[in-house]
C-alpha cells in the first residue's frame, strides 16, 4: 500500500485525460475512477471514442493525465521522474498494439530484444527471446523480418516482446483487431498462457467480447466513464 | 545499438545512398581544393629539402627572380669559415620560347657561375640529367643550356637541337627531370647570358647559393651569414669602407691608400653614416624551413580562398544530412513511439540517430577521402607539367574526422526532434 493505492490493484482515482484532434480538444477520460485486478486477464470494452485506449496508455505510462492519479501495484505514476517512467516501461510494462507495431528492418528474435537494444544483447538473454519465440510457435520463424510473417505471426512476435522482460503488467490495444478470428483466438490462448507462466497481470482493450471467459475482470467504459455495472 | 543503427541505414538505402553522396561530393571537395595548397608546400618540400646549403636573397623579395644583391658581397661571402662555395645566380623570365609567349607554364632562366657551379657537391639540376650532361666551365660565354623534360617535351626539342629564347639560339646539352613544378620549369644558362638577356649589369645577381662544408650545419651557417652583416643597413649596397679596405688585402699599396679612401667616403657621406636598424640586415637568409614558411605566407590568400570555397561544399552537405536525418525522422515517428513505448529513453533514441548520422559522415569522409585522394592522382597524371596536388594523410584523416563531426552535427536537431517527441504524441502522429 502505497499513499492509500493498492499493490494488489491498479488503481485509477477521478482521472481526467484530453487531447487535442483535428476538430479541436476530446475529453477522453471525464473523472474515470477504477481498480484492475492484479493476475489476471482484464478486457476495457466499450463503444469506439469511448477513452479505452486512452486510459490504457495512461496505465502504462506513456501518457500522462491532466488530473487524477493512477497508481499500479501501489506505485504512483505521478510520482515517477521522465527516467523512472522509461524505466518503469522498460521494466514492468509490456505493450501489446493492434497494429503489431514491429520493426520492419529487425528480425523476429531481434523485434522481440528491442526493449534490451541500448543496453547490449547477452547471449542468454537472446536464447530467452528464442524460447519465447519457440512457446508461441514460432521457433521456425526465428531470423523472418515482419514482411515475411503473417499478421497472427506478427502479434504473436509483438506478444514474446512484451513478456520478455517478465513485466508485472501487459497491455494489449485491440490485440486482435486486425486478425481473423481462428488467429484472435490463438493469440488469447498464448496470452493466457503465458499470463499463468509469468504471472502477469494482462488488461486488454477490445471490441471483440467473444474472447472473454469466466473469470476475466471486465471494465466497460462509455463516454470517458466507467459505465454502470462494472465487475 | 550501432548494428540496429546499421541496419535503420541498410533498411533505406536509396535515402542512405543519396546522403552519403552529398557527404562525399562535399569531402572529395575538400581533399581536392586543399590538396592545392598541400600541393604547393610538398613542392616547396621536395624541391629545397634536398639542398644542403642557403639562399641569400634581398630581404622580403618572394623569389630569387624579385631579388638584387651586389655581386661583391659574394667574395665578402666565400671568405666566411664553413662556407664551401658561393654560388652567384640570376634569374630572368623567358618572354618568347620558339615564338610562342611562355606565359602558362612560366618558363625561367637560370644563370650559373659555372665555376663555382663545378665546385659544388650537390646541385639539383646535375642530380637529376636524364640526357646528355650539365653545363660546366667549359661552357662559360657560350649559349649552351640544358632544360627540362617537360620543356623539351612542349617544344618537340631533343638533345642537340636549338631552343630559340627571346631571339637567342639556346644548343641543348643536357635534359634534366626534377618531378618539381618549381625547377622543371628552368633553361639552366652561363650566369653572362643571362644577365644580357635579361638586362643585368656584372654587378649584380639576384642570389647567392651558399654551401656549408661537410663539418658545418646550415643553422651555423646562417648564424655566420647573419653575423657578417649584421649592422649593415638595407640600404647599403657596398661594404664600409673599413670592409672594403679589408677585402683589398695588405699589399703597400692598399695600406696607402687607406686614409684616403676614408677621407674620400666620410666626405661623400658613405655607408658608415648611414645609421643601422640593429634587427635589420640587407640579406635575407633562407634555408629549407624557410623556404616553405615563405610559400606558405604567399599562399596565404590561396588558403582563405579555398576555405571560402570549401565552406559553401560543406554548407551544402551539412544541409543535406539535416535534410535527410530530418525525413528520415518524419518518416519514422511511429517507431520512435514504438521504442519509447518498450523504455527506450530519449536520450537513447538521440542515441541512436547519432549513431546513425556518425555512421553516414564516416561512410562519406571514408569514401570523400577516397575519391579526392584518387581525383588528385588522375589530375596530377593529366596535368603533370601545370599542377601538382597532394592529399597528404594529415588531410584525407583531417577530412575523415571533420565529416564524422559534420555527420553528428546534422543529424542532432533531427534527434533532438524526435527524442523529445512523448511516446504517444509519436504513435498518435504515426
Amino acid at each position: 500500500m502505497v499513499d492509500g493505492s493498492d499493490s494488489n490493484t491498479i488503481d485509477v482515482t477521478n482521472v481526467v485525460k484530453s487531447y487535442r484532434s483535428g476538430l479541436g480538444e476530446v475529453r477522453a477520460l471525464r473523472g474515470l475512477t477504477c481498480q484492475i485486478p492484479r493476475g489476471k486477464l482484464s478486457f476495457i470494452v466499450g463503444p469506439s471514442g469511448s477513452g479505452k485506449s486512452s486510459l490504457l496508455y495512461l496505465l502504462g505510462g506513456l501518457d500522462q493525465p491532466d488530473s487524477g492519479e493512477i497508481a499500479v501495484f501501489g506505485r504512483r505514476l505521478s510520482s515517477l521522474s521522465k527516467r523512472e517512467r522509461d524505466e518503469f516501461r522498460r521494466r514492468q510494462v509490456g505493450f501489446i498494439f493492434q497494429n503489431f507495431n514491429l520493426l520492419g528492418n529487425l528480425s523476429a528474435v531481434d523485434n522481440v530484444l528491442v526493449p534490451f537494444l541500448p543496453q547490449g544483447i547477452s547471449a542468454k538473454l537472446r536464447q530467452e527471446a528464442v524460447d519465447l519465440l519457440t512457446q508461441v510457435g514460432l521457433g521456425n520463424r526465428l531470423d523472418h523480418r515482419p514482411n515475411q510473417l503473417s499478421g497472427g505471426e506478427q502479434q504473436r512476435v509483438a506478444i514474446a516482446r512484451a513478456l520478455l522482460k517478465r513485466p508485472l503488467l501487459v497491455l494489449g490495444d485491440e490485440p486482435t483487431g486486425e486478425l481473423d478470428s481462428n488467429s484472435g483466438a490463438e493469440i488469447y490462448r498464448h496470452l493466457r498462457e503465458l499470463r499463468d507462466a509469468q504471472g502477469s497481470t494482462v488488461v486488454v482493450v477490445t471490441h471483440d467480447r467473444s474472447h472473454i471467459q469466466p473469470g476475466d475482470f471486465v471494465l466497460t467504459i462509455r463516454d470517458g466513464g466507467l459505465e454502470v455495472g462494472n465487475g | 545499438m550501432f548494428s540496429f543503427a546499421l541496419k535503420n541505414l541498410l533498411s533505406r538505402p536509396l535515402r542512405t545512398a543519396l546522403a552519403l553522396c552529398g557527404l562525399t561530393v562535399a569531402i572529395a571537395g575538400m581533399v581536392g581544393l586543399f590538396s592545392v595548397a598541400e600541393g604547393i608546400q610538398d613542392t616547396v618540400r621536395t624541391t629545397f629539402g634536398k639542398m644542403p646549403g642557403v639562399t641569400l636573397l634581398q630581404p622580403g623579395a618572394p623569389l630569387p627572380l624579385f631579388s638584387r644583391l651586389p655581386t661583391a658581397w659574394g667574395e665578402e661571402i666565400a671568405k666566411l669559415p664553413g662556407v664551401h662555395v658561393v654560388h652567384s645566380e640570376v634569374w630572368s623570365r623567358a618572354h618568347l620560347v620558339e615564338g610562342k609567349p611562355a606565359i602558362s607554364p612560366p618558363r625561367f632562366l637560370f644563370g650559373s657561375d659555372l665555376v663555382q657551379a663545378d665546385q659544388l657537391r650537390y646541385s639539383v639540376y646535375r642530380e637529376k640529367m636524364v640526357q646528355g650532361r650539365s653545363l660546366n666551365s667549359n661552357d662559360r660565354g657560350t649559349q649552351r643550356c640544358v632544360i627540362s623534360q617537360a620543356i623539351a617535351d612542349e617544344y618537340g626539342r631533343v638533345l642537340g637541337e636549338n631552343l630559340r629564347v627571346d631571339g637567342h639560339d639556346l644548343e641543348i646539352v643536357g635534359i634534366y627531370k626534377c618531378d618539381s613544378l618549381f625547377l622543371d620549369v628552368s633553361i639552366i644558362l652561363d650566369i653572362a647570358l643571362v644577365r644580357k638577356l635579361g638586362h643585368l649589369g656584372e654587378d649584380t645577381v639576384c642570389n647567392f647559393y651558399v654551401e656549408p662544408d661537410l663539418d658545418t650545419s646550415s643553422e651555423v651557417l646562417t648564424t655566420r651569414l647573419k653575423d657578417l652583416f649584421a649592422g649593415r643597413s638595407p640600404g647599403a649596397w657596398q661594404p664600409t669602407i673599413e670592409q672594403a679596405i679589408d677585402l683589398a688585402g695588405d699589399s703597400p699599396m692598399v695600406k696607402q691608400l687607406a686614409p684616403l679612401a676614408r677621407m674620400a667616403a666620410a666626405a661623400a657621406g658613405g655607408n658608415e653614416e648611414v645609421s643601422p636598424v640593429a634587427d635589420e640586415i640587407p640579406v635575407e637568409v633562407r634555408g629549407n624551413e624557410d623556404w616553405s614558411q615563405q610559400v606558405h605566407q604567399l599562399s596565404a590568400d590561396l588558403d582563405l580562398f579555398l576555405a571560402i570555397m570549401t565552406s559553401i561544399g560543406v554548407t551544402i552537405a551539412f544541409m543535406g544530412i539535416v535534410n535527410t536525418m530530418l525525413m528520415s525522422v518524419s518518416e519514422r515517428i511511429i517507431e520512435f513511439g514504438i521504442l519509447k513505448a518498450n523504455g527506450w529513453s530519449g536520450a537513447e533514441v538521440l542515441r541512436l540517430i547519432g549513431f546513425e548520422s556518425a555512421i553516414l559522415g564516416f561512410g562519406g569522409g571514408v569514401l570523400g577521402s577516397i575519391v579526392g585522394w584518387i581525383a588528385t592522382h588522375a589530375i596530377n597524371a593529366q596535368f603533370p607539367t601545370r599542377i601538382h596536388l597532394y592529399a597528404s594523410p594529415k588531410l584525407l584523416v583531417v577530412s575523415l574526422l571533420f565529416s564524422c563531426v559534420l555527420g553528428i552535427l546534422a543529424g542532432l536537431y533531427p534527434a533532438l526532434r524526435a527524442a523529445r517527441m512523448a511516446p504517444m504524441e509519436a504513435i498518435r502522429r504515426g
